[in-house]
């Protein structure tokens, strides 16, 4: 028991909420990103434009079958050779999480507006509403409820996911354990504890934001 | 002029040829019902009226404009002809009063207080007053049907299209949706109605059009004499096999 009490002395925990900090930081940024362009990517395939909708559905179907590693080694390692431009560990983590799970909520997104019977926008239609009226008051009030439980376990693997980023030394939660336990081998199992108990706590407060919209969704 | 009127309307799904050289005029105030065995092209010839399919060749004129005319403002004629469906397809977020006030709100610009007002004359008339905060799962199937209808006639709709609106019903529940049928067309509304209701047919329709294969076959005024003696031998098949299980 004396190594958990050594393993959690304050200065070992500051060092991790730090960690948890920055896994915090990358995860909301990319969050709040994807969302804005999974939706937009997302409605552009549902749609059925011409070409575009099909271009769109190219790019988001080889992104979503990329490892996202592959994807953070290359924003980080070969941007800089591609557009000779580098970012520094935070931005290329936030660039490679945000393009990743774009992919990923253009498709839940796309598949939670099939998911509406088509029915409904054909009620709407022969009553009058335009296609875009439609849309706005019938087909995404009743999509989005179908998308929620989806896409929080899509924000609860990119929280997780971030951890991949320890691999180009992003300081955050998982680099900053092993920092730790990198200097005594005895800490490590305190660590791996910490570290379960830290994204726990993050993931299901998620999960709980999520059954809180959903139910004032259900409300409303 | 006629309200609708299909002149020489082709449909095709791909290769499949869905409506063939249909010709049909339907004046204002008339009840028609249409009737054939299923895939025979009746929701197809409905939906084209609407809009929700486009004619492949032909002309279909409502009220005068040419649906297959790209300058004909698809939103503008929709708002003159009403469709109930099979299954109902009540807005499943909307409560039963939004459902009705929805199209007069944003399409009519009808204030809030004006089309809840005549919402409630029109759930007077379906007999569902009640019901006006319930949502569209919390009732039954005919009940549905019967707001579905009031949804429709809130748009002071110049024609409505029925199809098939007693098929996704239980039996004990046709009754009441074919009685508020019955009242509309009685108010002298334009109604075309696609039905397996053979009892409906003969009492409220004042005209009844057979369909086979895409192709309208009979189409009688004199509706009891096409049931005693259709000229058409698939008609009086399909006449004989639906009589037999009523």
């Amino acid at each position: 028991m004396d190594i958990f009490a050594q393993a959690y002395q304050w200065v070992n925990l500051k060092y991790l909420l730090e960690g948890l900090w920055v896994t915090v930081e990358v995860s909301v940024i990319s969050i709040l990103f994807s969302f804005i362009i999974g939706a937009i990517f997302g409605l552009l395939r549902y749609m059925k434009i011409k070409y575009l909708s099909m271009i769109v559905g190219f790019i988001v179907d080889i992104i979503r079958n990329l490892p996202l590693l592959l994807i953070i080694f290359f924003t980080y390692f070969g941007l800089p050779n591609v557009i000779g431009v580098r970012f520094n560990t935070l931005w290329a983590t936030i660039i490679a999480m945000t393009v990743f799970e774009s992919a990923m909520l253009a498709e839940i997104i796309r598949s939670g507006i099939m998911a509406v019977d088509s029915g409904q926008m054909e009620a709407a239609r022969s009553n009058g509403l335009t296609y875009w009226q439609t849309m706005y008051h019938i087909i995404l009030p009743q999509a989005v409820k179908k998308m929620i439980p989806p896409i929080v376990s899509q924000f609860i693997s990119l929280v997780k996911d971030t951890s991949l980023a320890t691999i180009i030394v992003l300081p955050e939660l998982m680099f900053h354990a092993q920092v730790i336990y990198g200097q005594n081998t005895n800490f490590m199992i305190p660590m791996f504890l910490a570290l379960a108990v830290l994204y726990f706590i993050v993931c299901y407060l998620l999960s709980v934001l999520a059954k809180f919209l959903d139910r004032r969704l259900s409300k409303a | 002029m006629s309200m609708i009127e299909f002149n020489n309307v082709e449909k095709y799904y791909g290769k499949f040829h869905a409506l063939k050289n249909i010709n049909l005029k339907i004046d204002q105030g008339e009840v028609v019902t249409i009737i054939g065995p299923s895939g025979s092209g009746k929701s197809t010839l409905l939906r084209c009226i609407n809009g929700l399919e486009t004619v492949t060749s032909g002309q279909l004129l409502i009220n005068g404009y040419d649906l297959a005319d790209k300058k004909t403002d698809m939103n503008k004629t929709r708002k003159n002809v009403g469709m109930v469906f099979q299954h109902f397809n009540l807005y499943a977020n909307k409560t039963v009063m939004q459902n009705i006030t929805l199209g007069p709100q944003v399409v009519l610009k009808q204030s809030k207080a004006q089309s809840e007002e005549e919402a409630h004359k029109l759930l007077e008339l379906v007999g569902l007053n009640e019901k006006a905060n319930s949502f569209p799962d919390q009732l039954s199937g005919g009940q549905q049907q019967r707001i579905a209808i009031a949804r429709s006639l809130a748009m002071k709709p110049k024609a409505l299209l029925f199809d098939e609106p007693t098929s996704a019903l239980d039996p004990e529940m046709i009754g009441d949706v074919l009685n508020v049928m019955k009242t509309v067309a009685e108010q002298g509304m334009t109604m075309v109605v696609v039905t397996h209701e053979m009892g409906f047919a003969q009492e409220v329709g004042d005209r009844i059009v057979f369909m086979a294969d895409g192709s309208i076959l009979e189409d009688h005024s004199d509706v009891a004499g096409f049931f005693k003696q259709p000229n058409d031998e698939r008609a009086r098949v399909f006449l004989s096999k639906v009589i037999k299980h009523m």
